[in-house]
């Protein structure tokens, strides 16, 4: 007799290095009572040493460790098709410095685009007001505001892109891989949708 | 007389509602606060970053509107230069990704595996375009 096993990959989930990853871990199962239990405690992965900290488990493998698990089953998989495994490897704590540090570039600089916003867009007359703020002077070229200041453009746009720590300690794209991915989908997505010619259909025939 | 004060406290309200919420719309667009706090791993203080970020609105409008002066040594201007301009840099480098400057450039010249020198020249480009002014052009 055949038997009929939803399952529902989790999107997310957190184990710590040396665990083996269980089907209940990744998935939700409903199956018949006579199974459930076997089912649940079916291993799926085992941690790796030289695994990243993140792992895609696809629901192809947990079908096919199903099927040859028990006989005469049906797998029936609901939404999404993989989980995506993050490897806890330490307590993520909060650092402290760090987080002043982007405190304190988020409040100059806001500061700094309302009073640029407010001295006509002009970053000149807003150097000098703010050099003027802050020493009581009038400096019609403030050097000191300036060369930081320039530095600091260059270092904003590696800061986001994220390239000069390549060595990351975490296998997190960057944004600018994530962009380079959404392009490469918009461009599949138009082709597949253009270059077929059964995609659309009109009225005249052409 | 009164509905004139009470007009232009109005109109004054108005505006600046304005002009904050365009700027809090623009810094989330540009999705640079996620982007800190994901490198920082601090995402559990966000709040405190809005809170700087409406502080520092605050203030810098104060500054640029009252003209203040609170007599630091100038040496304090070299942090404030680095941040605003960590700032603005990040703006710029959020702003050439919500346009897809980067990746159409890279598949153009098919150069997708090095687009780190590309994006290189374009940091130095600004540095040493900002230098250039503030150093030459300016005092010309």
């Amino acid at each position: 007799m055949e038997e009929t096993i939803y399952i529902r990959m989790r999107h997310r989930v957190q184990i710590r290095p040396n665990d083996t990853v269980l089907l209940k871990d990744i998935a939700q199962i409903i199956a018949h009572e006579r199974i459930h239990q076997d089912l649940q405690n079916l291993k799926v992965y085992t941690f790796k040493a030289q695994d990243n900290n993140i792992i895609i488990i696809d629901v192809m493998e947990v079908i096919e460790k199903i099927t040859r698990a028990f006989n005469s089953v049906e797998v029936q998989a609901i939404g999404p098709s993989q989980s995506i495994i993050e490897v806890i490897y330490q307590k993520k704590r909060m650092s402290v410095p760090f987080f002043v540090l982007t405190w304190l570039l988020l409040f100059f600089g806001s500061a700094l685009a309302i009073i640029y916003f407010h001295e006509d867009v002009s970053m000149q007359a807003t150097q000098q007001k703010i050099y003027t703020i802050i020493t009581g002077r009038v400096e019609a070229r403030p050097l000191i505001f300036q060369i930081p200041y320039s530095i600091g453009l260059g270092l904003g746009m590696i800061l986001f892109f994220n390239h000069v720590f390549r060595k990351r300690l975490n296998d997190e794209p960057s944004p600018l891989e994530v962009e380079m991915f959404n392009y490469q989908q918009d461009l599949d997505r138009y082709v597949s949708l253009t270059e077929n010619k059964e995609s659309m259909k009109r009225i005249d025939g052409h | 007389m009164v509905i004139k004060i009470l007009f232009v406290i109005f109109v004054g309200l108005a505006g600046g509602i304005a002009v904050g919420s365009g700027f809090v719309a623009f810094l989330a667009v540009l999705g640079i606060i996620p982007r800190l706090t994901q490198l920082t791993k601090t995402m559990k203080m966000i709040i405190w970053y809005q809170w700087a970020v409406v502080a520092g609105a605050l203030i810098g409008g104060m500054g640029s509107l009252r003209d203040p002066a609170i007599f630091f040594p100038s040496l304090t201007l070299i942090p404030l230069g680095l941040a605003g301009g960590i700032f603005v840099g990040a703006m710029a480098a959020a702003l050439t990704e919500v346009l897809n400057v980067f990746p159409i450039l890279a598949k153009r010249i098919g150069i997708e595996d090095k687009i780190v020198v590309l994006m290189m020249a374009f940091v130095f480009g600004k540095i040493f375009g900002s230098l250039y002014q503030w150093l030459y052009l300016v005092g010309r």
